[in-house]
């Protein structure tokens, strides 16, 4: 019989919590079969759904079997789910048949959830969205034309994020939504994940020695995010995640990076609901990258 | 002061078209960079290279390091007597800028550009007497120390130091007593006959043929 993870209703970076923490005690209780219970979900944001695949590869690694997974009851959350073409890559995953992917372009997703496992992948991302990048950041957004080179240059970063540092594959995804509780306005939400060896692995050969005791996920966060330090003494490595703070900063977003135990935010807005430093949290593997880029407003 | 300068011989040019609408990953920028090497190596011990952006719509700033950064790194830090190696970076738009600017920063690099109407700027790290001063050189196309140090309104020594410093960093060349712009540089070698073509570099490994032209 199969261990029950009840996945929250919301299901956004929150919820994500929520759900790594069922996880974690779940799994603590040796092999056996996993089954996620989505069917009470009434609301999913990006993050949240690639957030289930991560969810999902972490029990297959520590149970040896692949998840099982009850699809929402929610007619408009099943819907987007199949537009992001969650049932697509899902079956890498979790214990599903395979279905075929939709044409791309066919839904309104900015970036269906798409695996990167390899340079080729960024490649392949950075062609597909620039079109409806083109759409949705000019004209629901009303970022300036510049917006769409800078937003694949920030995805091509964010997804190479992935393949120089985490030692193992992930997903991008991105999806435009209104806003509406906390800032009454459209935004994109690019959300980016692996469950590989996280900030404190990829940094730890270089730097742990020199903060002894105090290193931690946190603070291998703080070196990367705020001192562009990476596992590389190289001085041109590293910049990518600066270019991408600088980039959110630009247009008043917000870029959180959720690592091990801990997740970092900068910058942060006073609509957000991201902290500077969280640490402490349920311990997960791999990185888990969260971009919120807000309509543009005039005087701000 | 002047100081004795030597005769550089003109280099042999190239234009090197990237072909590749981005220019995105680590990976695919190693391997631009390694075909642009190549073509290098095939010159002469001394070579300007061109390299046209004016195809390239999105340049990321890991592709920036791995190509625009260490093609000026290994130029600048090759001080053999016997060899110098200059790169121009033509058709740099202004969403080139940011990525180049701050690959070029991070290591204390600066780099000679065109942008798409043929203005000569510097991008990198660059104060804005140097800055001012390069400008002055291309202007003129050619010019000595005694003609530049006045009009910047500059101590002979210290504009000299500055050019010299220029040259060095493979911004400038100089020839004699005379300061020369890259571009003055490369239309002169042009005019010799020194030219090897348009040249592109291959196709990166696993770049998709649409990204060819």
């Amino acid at each position: 019989m199969s261990r029950v993870i009840e996945v929250p209703d919301v299901l956004d970076h929150k919820g994500f919590e929520v759900l790594i923490r069922a996880l974690n005690e779940v799994t603590q209780e040796g092999a056996a079969r996993v089954l996620f219970n989505a069917k009470h979900v009434r609301w999913t944001s990006p993050y949240g759904l690639i957030g289930l695949l991560a969810a999902g590869r972490v029990a297959r690694e520590r149970t040896g079997f692949a998840p099982s997974i009850e699809a929402p009851d929610n007619r408009e959350v099943r819907g987007y789910w199949e537009r992001m073409d969650f049932w697509h890559v899902a079956p890498e995953v979790y214990d599903l048949e395979p279905v075929p992917a939709r044409a791309h372009g066919s839904s309104d997703a900015l970036l269906e959830i798409t695996p990167i496992r390899s340079h080729h992948d960024v490649h392949a991302v950075v062609e597909r969205v620039r079109e409806r990048a083109s759409t949705i950041l000019l004209n629901k957004l009303h970022y300036a034309r510049p917006s769409v080179i800078q937003f694949s240059v920030l995805l091509s970063e964010v997804c190479q994020n992935i393949i120089e540092h985490a030692e193992a594959d992930g997903w991008v995804c991105a999806q435009t939504y209104n806003y509406r509780e906390r800032l009454g306005r459209d935004v994109v939400q690019l959300a980016v994940m692996d469950v590989g060896i996280g900030f404190e692995g990829s940094l730890s050969a270089e730097h742990s020695r020199r903060h002894g005791e105090r290193w931690s996920a946190g603070m291998a966060l703080e070196r990367a995010l705020l001192h562009g330090e990476s596992r590389h003494r190289d001085p041109g490595r590293g910049q990518g995640l600066q270019a991408i703070r600088r980039q959110v900063d630009r247009w008043h977003g917000e870029l959180g990076i959720r690592s091990g135990d801990a997740m970092i935010a900068s910058p942060t807005q006073e609509w957000g609901d991201l902290a500077h430093m969280q640490t402490g949290l349920e311990k997960f593997p791999g990185a888990q990258i969260l971009v919120v880029m807000p309509a543009h407003v005039e005087n701000e | 002061m002047e100081t004795e300068g030597s005769s550089s011989p003109l280099p042999d040019i190239a234009v090197a078209s990237l072909y590749q609408r981005n220019l995105v990953t680590r990976h695919t920028g190693r391997a631009v960079r390694l075909s642009i090497e190549g073509l290098v190596s095939e010159l002469g011990a001394t070579s300007l290279t061109v390299l046209d952006f004016g195809d390239v719509a999105v340049i990321d700033f890991s592709c920036a390091d791995e190509v625009v950064a260490k093609l000026v790194l290994r130029a600048v830090d090759d001080v053999s007597a016997e060899s110098q190696h200059f790169f121009v970076f033509r058709g740099v738009a202004q969403h080139h800028l940011d990525p180049m600017d701050s690959a070029l920063r991070r290591r204390g690099l600066a780099a000679a550009a065109e942008g798409p109407e043929g203005e000569p700027f510097l991008i990198g790290d660059v104060e804005p007497v140097a800055s001012r001063l390069w400008l002055a050189v291309c202007e003129a196309g050619h010019a000595c120390l005694d003609d530049l140090a006045p009009v910047l309104g500059m101590e002979p020594g210290d504009c000299g130091r500055l050019l010299d410093r220029m040259c060095a960093r493979r911004l400038l060349r100089r020839d004699g007593q005379a300061y020369h712009s890259l571009f003055y540089t490369f239309a002169e070698a042009e005019r010799a006959g020194n030219g090897h073509g348009t040249a592109g570099p291959d196709a990166p490994d696993g770049a998709p043929p649409s990204e060819r032209e």
